[in-house]
C-alpha cells in the first residue's frame, strides 16, 4: 500500500504546480466577484487602497509564495539529467511545470495591482 | 481452471491457439465485437462518415452566403444547418475520431494486447453511433437544433425554441458524452497500467503522453458541460428556472459551463493531434524526438491554461475589467507551450535527415496553417482587438484555421501514415498528392478570404445580408474554394480506397519507425502480439524489425494460452515493473443490448415519455449489473506463471486492478460535476437578478441530521465490509448495514427534495432541488453496490484474495458519504443566505 501512495504522489506532483494557479486563479475570480457585489472597492482602506484591491492582493501573494515554496521544494538533487530512472525523470519534469506554473501564476494576475476591478 | 500455461509448439500453433480465445465470431457475431482494433477502426469509420455529413452541411452554409441575398434554404433552415455543422464537427467527428485512433493505437503502442475495458469501449461506439443518429434523424426530420453548437440560452430556452429541436441536440449530445466520458476513463486507466514490462512512464512513446493528458482534460471539462445539459433540459421539461432572469437563473450561468467545457475541448482536439505529429516527424527525420521531458511538462501546461481563459469567448458581455484581464493573460499565455512543441518538432528535423513523404506534406500543411491560426488567436485574445471582431466572419475564419489546421491535416497525416498498419498494404501515393494540394489551397481560398469579410464587419450565423455591404465577391471566391477543398477531400477518400484494394503488400514497418505497433504482422492479429515484449530502453527507439519474430515466436512474457483466457499484463504505474495478469472479457453483446437500452432511456426523454425513459433507465441498470456475471472467480488462484519465471496474480486477487483505478477516475470526474452544481447555486446568489426568492428553501434539521447519521453508517459499514474481508471473516452484516443505510438515506432525501416548495418558482428552490437528487441519486446507487456486494459474497465470488467488489464498492460508499453530507449542508447553508436579506450582495 504504502509504495501505491508515494508512486500516486509522483505523478500528482507533475500538476502540483499548476493545481496552485488552479487554486489561485478559482480564488481571485471568485473573491473578485464577491467583493465587486458587495462593493468592497468603494471601501478606502488608506491612501487609495481599497478593501477589494488589498483582499486580492493577499490571496495572490499567498498563492505566488505557495507556488515557490513548491517549486524550492521540488528542485531536483543533483544537476544530473538522470532522465533514465522513472523517479528521476518525474522529479525533473515535476520541478519543470512548477517553475511554469510561479510564471503562469505572476503573468495571469498581475493585473490586479493596477486595474480597476468592478466594470 | 489450471493455472499452468499450455505451451505451443511453433509460431503457428501459437498464433491458431491465440486466435482461438481472441477473435471475434463471424457474421451477425461481429456485433458482439469488443476488440479494440475492430472498435478503434469503426469509431474511426463512424466519425468519418460523420465529417462527410458535417462537410456537406459546411457547403449548403457555403451555398447559401455565396452572394447576397439568396434564397437558398432561409434564415430557419440555415439555423439548423450552422448548428448541425458546428455540433456535427465538434462532437461527431473531432472527439470521436481521436477515441477511435487512441483505442486503436494505444495498446499496441504500449505493448499490451487490449485496452483495459473492451466492454465499455463497445458500450461507448453504441452510445456513440445511436446519439449521433438522433441528431441526423432530427435533422432529416427538420427539427434539428438551430441555435448554435453553443446552445446559448435563452435562445435555447423554452420559451424561444419550443419545440424538441433543442431537446435533441441536449439529449443527443450527453448521450455522445457518455461515451467520451468512458472513453476517457479507459484511456487514462491503460496508459497508467497496461504497458509491456519495463516501460516506465519515461519510457512511454510521447503519444502515451499525450493521450494521458488530454484524457484528463476531457475527465475535468465535460462534466460542466453534462451537467449544464442536464439543467437546461430540466429547465425545459420540468420549468425548473436556471438560466431564467425573471425566476432568480441566469443566462450567463450557462455561458460559463459551456465555456468551462468549450474552450479545453479545442485542445482536446489539437492534442491528440499533436501526439501523432511527435510521432511522424521523428519517423520522418530519422532522429528522435527532441526535447522529450520538455514537451511532456508543455503539454501539462498547455492542459491547465486552456481551461482558465473560458471566458475570452464572453469578453462582450459585461464581466468585470479585472477578470478579463485575467483571462486575456491566461489566453497569451498559452502560446507559449505550444510554441516549446513546434520548436521541438523543427529541432527534430533539423537536426535529423528529413525525407519528403505524404504524410509530411501534410504536416508542412499543418505547421502554414496552424501557424496563421495561432496568430490570429493571439489577435482575438487581444480584448479591444475582440471587441472588433467579436462574432464576425473573422472569428470563423480563425476557428477554422485552427481546428482544421491543428486536428485536420495532422490527421489526414496519420491516415497516410497508419493506413498500412490497417491493411497490410502500401500506395504509391499517386492520388495522394494531388489531393493534398487541393485540399490546401482550397482552404486557403475559402478561409483566407473570411478573415476579410470579418473585418469589413460581416456577422456570422447569418443567412444572408445586403449586397450594399460590398461582401459579394470574396463570398462567392471563398464559396468557390470550399468547392475545391472538396473535390480534395474525395480524391482523398478514393485514395484510400485505391490502397485498400490495389496497394503493394508488403512485410512490416513501411517506414523504418522505431515504436512498437510496427513490431507485429500488419494488418494486426486480434491479440495484438504473440508475446509481449520487456522494454528496455525509451520505447519510441526500439526496433521493431528485430523484436517482431522474437514476439512472433513467443519469446516475451505471456507467450502461451491459459484456461481459454484473453490474457494481458498490468504494471506497476511508474516503473513499468509486472503487477498483475488482466483477464479481459470475451466477446458479448451485452455492450449492444445496453447501448440500446440507454438509447431508449434517450429517446423516452426526448418524447417526453417519462414511463417509457424509466423503463428503460431500469433495464440499462439490469443489463449492466450483468455484465459482471462473468468477471472474477468463484476460488482463489494465487499467482501465475507469466513467462521469464515470473509470476503475478490475476487482476482480481491483485491490490489496485484496473477496475479499481476505473472508479476512482469516475468519481473524479463525478466530483467535478458536483463542484460545478455548486458553483452553479453560489454564481447564480451572487451574480443573478431577482434574488432573494420570496421564501428561502432548505432540509429540515428533523430530516437533515437522521440523513447524515444514515449517510455516515452506510459508509462505514462500506469500509468495515472490505476491511473485515480482507482480514478473513464474512462482510454480510457490515454490507446489510450498509444497504440499509443507504436506502434510509434515499427515502430521507426524496423526502426532503419532495419538500421543496415550489421548485419551479424560483432558481434557489430549483437549485436545492437539484441537489438534493443528485444525493438521492447516489445513495440509490450506493444501494445497489451494497446489494450486489451481498449477492457476490453469497455467490462464492468474494475471499480475502478476492475483495475487489467490496473495495470498489468502497469507494463509492466514501464519495456518498462525503457528498450527501456536502450537499445537507450546502443546501441548509444556501437556506441562510437566501433568507436574509442583510447579506443579499
Ligand atoms: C470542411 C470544410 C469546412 C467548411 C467549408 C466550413 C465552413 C463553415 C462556415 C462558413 C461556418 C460559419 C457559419 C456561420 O457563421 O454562418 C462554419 C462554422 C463552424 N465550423 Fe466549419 N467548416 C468546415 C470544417 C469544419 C471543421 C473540420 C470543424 C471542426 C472540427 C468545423 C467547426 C465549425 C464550428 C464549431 C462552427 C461554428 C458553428 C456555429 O457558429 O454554431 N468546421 N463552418
Ligand atoms: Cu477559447
Amino acid at each position: 500500500m504504502s509504495e501505491v501512495t508515494v508512486q500516486g504522489r509522483q505523478l500528482v506532483l507533475l500538476a502540483a504546480g499548476f493545481i496552485v494557479w488552479s487554486v489561485a486563479f478559482v480564488a481571485l475570480y471568485a473573491m473578485l466577484s464577491v467583493g465587486c457585489a458587495y462593493g468592497w472597492d468603494r471601501i478606502d482602506l488608506a491612501g487609495g487602497l481599497t478593501l477589494q484591491r488589498v483582499q486580492l492582493i493577499v490571496i495572490f501573494l499567498v498563492h505566488l509564495g505557495a507556488g515557490l515554496w513548491l517549486a524550492r521544494a521540488l528542485r531536483p538533487a543533483s544537476t544530473s539529467r538522470g532522465d533514465d530512472h522513472p523517479a528521476q525523470f518525474l522529479r525533473h519534469a515535476a520541478y519543470g511545470t512548477a517553475v511554469a506554473a510561479v510564471a503562469a501564476t505572476a503573468f495571469t494576475f498581475a493585473g490586479i495591482f493596477a486595474l480597476t476591478s468592478c466594470y | 481452471m489450471s493455472q499452468e500455461p499450455e505451451r505451443a509448439s511453433s509460431p503457428i500453433e501459437l498464433h491458431k491457439a491465440l486466435s482461438s480465445a481472441w477473435d471475434t465470431p463471424g457474421g451477425w457475431g461481429r456485433l458482439s465485437a469488443i476488440n479494440h482494433s475492430i472498435l478503434g477502426k469503426r469509431f474511426m469509420i463512424a466519425a468519418f462518415v460523420f465529417f462527410a455529413i458535417g462537410g456537406l452541411l459546411a457547403m449548403l452554409i457555403r451555398v447559401q452566403i455565396a452572394t447576397s441575398n439568396t434564397a437558398f434554404v432561409g434564415p430557419e433552415v440555415y439555423g439548423q444547418i450552422f448548428t448541425m455543422h458546428g455540433t456535427v464537427m465538434m462532437f461527431l467527428f473531432a472527439i470521436p475520431m481521436f477515441e477511435g485512433f487512441a483505442i486503436y493505437l494505444l495498446p499496441k503502442l504500449l505493448g499490451a494486447r487490449d485496452m483495459a475495458f473492451p466492454r465499455l469501449t463497445a458500450y461507448g461506439f453504441w452510445c456513440y453511433v445511436f446519439g449521433g443518429s438522433i441528431l441526423i434523424g432530427a435533422m432529416l426530420a427538420g427539427v434539428a437544433p438551430n441555435g448554435g453548437w453553443f446552445m446559448y440560452t435563452p435562445l435555447s430556452s423554452s420559451t424561444y425554441s419550443p419545440g424538441i429541436n433543442a431537446d435533441v441536440w441536449l439529449l443527443g449530445i450527453t448521450f455522445v458524452e457518455i461515451s467520451a466520458m468512458a472513453a476517457a476513463v479507459e484511456i487514462i486507466v491503460s496508459v497508467l497500467k497496461m504497458r509491456a514490462p519495463g516501460m516506465s512512464l519515461n519510457r512511454m512513446p510521447i503519444m502515451a503522453w499525450y493521450l494521458l493528458i488530454t484524457a484528463f482534460m476531457m475527465l475535468f471539462g465535460f462534466p460542466p458541460l453534462i451537467l449544464g445539459s442536464i439543467l437546461l433540459e430540466l429547465e425545459r421539461a420540468f420549468d425548473l428556472p436556471f438560466f431564467d432572469p425573471t425566476r432568480g437563473g441566469d443566462s450567463l450561468l450557462w455561458q460559463h459551463l459551456f465555456w468551462l467545457f468549450g474552450h479545453p475541448e479545442v485542445y482536446i482536439i489539437f492534442l491528440p493531434a499533436a501526439g501523432a505529429i511527435s510521432m511522424m516527424i521523428p519517423t520522418f527525420s530519422r532522429h528522435e524526438l527532441v526535447g522529450y521531458r520538455s514537451i511532456v511538462v508543455a503539454v501539462i501546461a498547455m492542459a491547465f491554461l486552456s481551461f482558465g481563459l473560458w471566458v475570452h469567448h464572453m469578453f462582450t458581455v459585461g464581466i468585470p475589467h479585472l477578470a478579463i484581464a485575467f483571462f486575456s493573460a491566461a489566453s497569451g499565455l498559452v502560446a507559449i507551450p505550444t510554441a516549446v512543441q513546434i520548436f521541438a518538432w523543427i529541432a527534430t528535423m533539423a537536426q535529423g535527415r528529413p525525407r519528403l513523404d505524404v504524410p509530411m506534406l501534410y504536416l508542412l500543411g499543418f505547421f502554414v496553417v496552424f501557424v496563421l491560426g495561432g496568430l490570429t488567436g493571439v489577435m482575438l485574445a487581444m480584448v479591444p482587438f475582440n471587441w472588433q471582431a467579436h462574432d464576425t466572419h473573422f472569428v470563423v475564419a480563425h476557428l477554422h484555421y485552427v481546428l482544421v489546421g491543428g486536428f485536420v491535416f495532422p490527421m489526414m497525416a496519420a491516415a497516410h501514415y497508419w493506413l498500412p498498419h490497417f491493411t497490410g498494404r502500401v500506395s504509391d501515393h499517386r492520388l495522394s498528392v494531388p489531393a493534398f494540394w487541393l485540399i490546401f489551397s482550397g482552404f486557403h481560398l475559402t478561409f483566407f478570404l473570411m478573415h476579410l469579410t470579418g473585418l469589413l464587419g460581416m456577422p456570422r450565423r447569418v443567412a444572408t445580408y445586403p449586397a450594399e455591404a460590398g461582401w459579394d465577391w470574396l463570398n462567392l471566391l471563398s464559396s468557390v474554394g470550399s468547392f475545391v477543398m472538396t473535390i480534395g477531400f474525395a480524391l482523398f477518400v478514393l485514395d484510400l480506397i485505391v490502397q485498400v484494394r490495389f496497394g503493394k503488400a508488403f512485410r512490416r514497418n513501411p517506414w523504418g519507425a522505431r515504436t512498437l505497433e510496427w513490431a507485429m504482422p500488419t494488418p494486426p492479429a486480434s491479440y495484438a502480439f504473440a508475446s509481449l515484449p520487456t522494454i528496455e530502453d525509451r520505447a519510441d527507439r526500439l526496433d521493431p524489425d528485430a523484436l517482431a519474430p522474437s514476439l512472433a515466436r513467443g519469446e516475451g512474457y505471456l507467450g502461451f494460452m491459459r484456461n481459454g483466457w484473453q490474457e494481458t499484463l498490468g504494471v506497476d504505474m511508474t516503473t513499468g515493473r509486472p503487477e498483475q495478469v488482466i483477464v479481459l472479457p470475451k466477446p458479448t453483446f451485452l455492450p449492444l443490448w445496453s447501448g440500446l437500452a440507454t438509447g431508449g432511456f434517450v429517446l423516452g426523454l426526448l418524447f417526453k415519455t417519462y414511463w417509457l425513459a424509466l423503463i428503460m433507465l431500469a433495464v440499462t441498470v439490469v443489463i449492466l449489473i450483468s455484465w459482471t456475471r462473468t468477471t472474477g472467480a468463484r476460488e482463489d488462484t494465487g499467482p501465475l506463471a507469466i513467462g521469464g519465471g515470473e509470476s503475478a496474480p490475476p487482476h482480481w486477487e491483485a491490490d489496485q486492478a484496473p477496475s479499481w483505478w476505473a472508479m476512482v477516475f469516475t468519481l473524479a470526474a463525478n466530483a467535478t460535476l458536483f463542484a460545478s452544481l455548486i458553483f452553479g447555486s453560489l454564481f447564480l446568489w451572487l451574480v443573478a437578478p431577482g434574488w432573494p426568492p420570496a421564501i428561502a428553501a432548505g432540509p429540515g434539521l428533523a430530516l437533515a441530521v437522521p440523513c447524515a447519521v444514515a449517510l455516515l453508517v452506510a459508509g462505514l459499514g462500506g469500509r468495515r465490509a472490505a476491511s473485515v474481508l480482507v482480514a478473513g471473516s464474512s462482510p454480510a452484516a457490515w454490507l446489510a448495514a450498509c444497504a440499509a443505510g443507504q436506502t434510509t438515506a434515499t427515502i430521507l432525501l426524496v423526502v426532503m427534495a419532495a419538500q421543496v416548495v415550489e421548485p419551479t418558482g424560483h432558481a434557489h428552490h430549483a437549485t436545492v432541488f437539484v441537489i438534493l437528487a443528485y444525493a438521492a441519486l447516489h445513495t440509490a446507487v450506493g444501494t445497489i453496490f451494497a446489494v450486489y456486494g451481498l449477492w457476490r459474497l453469497k455467490a462464492g465470488y468474494l475471499s480475502a484474495r478476492r475483495s475487489l467488489d467490496l473495495r470498489i464498492g468502497k469507494l463509492w460508499h466514501d464519495y456518498t458519504a462525503i457528498v450527501g453530507i456536502i450537499a445537507l449542508v450546502g443546501t441548509s447553508l444556501m437556506a441562510i443566505l437566501a433568507g436574509v436579506p442583510e447579506i443579499q450582495p
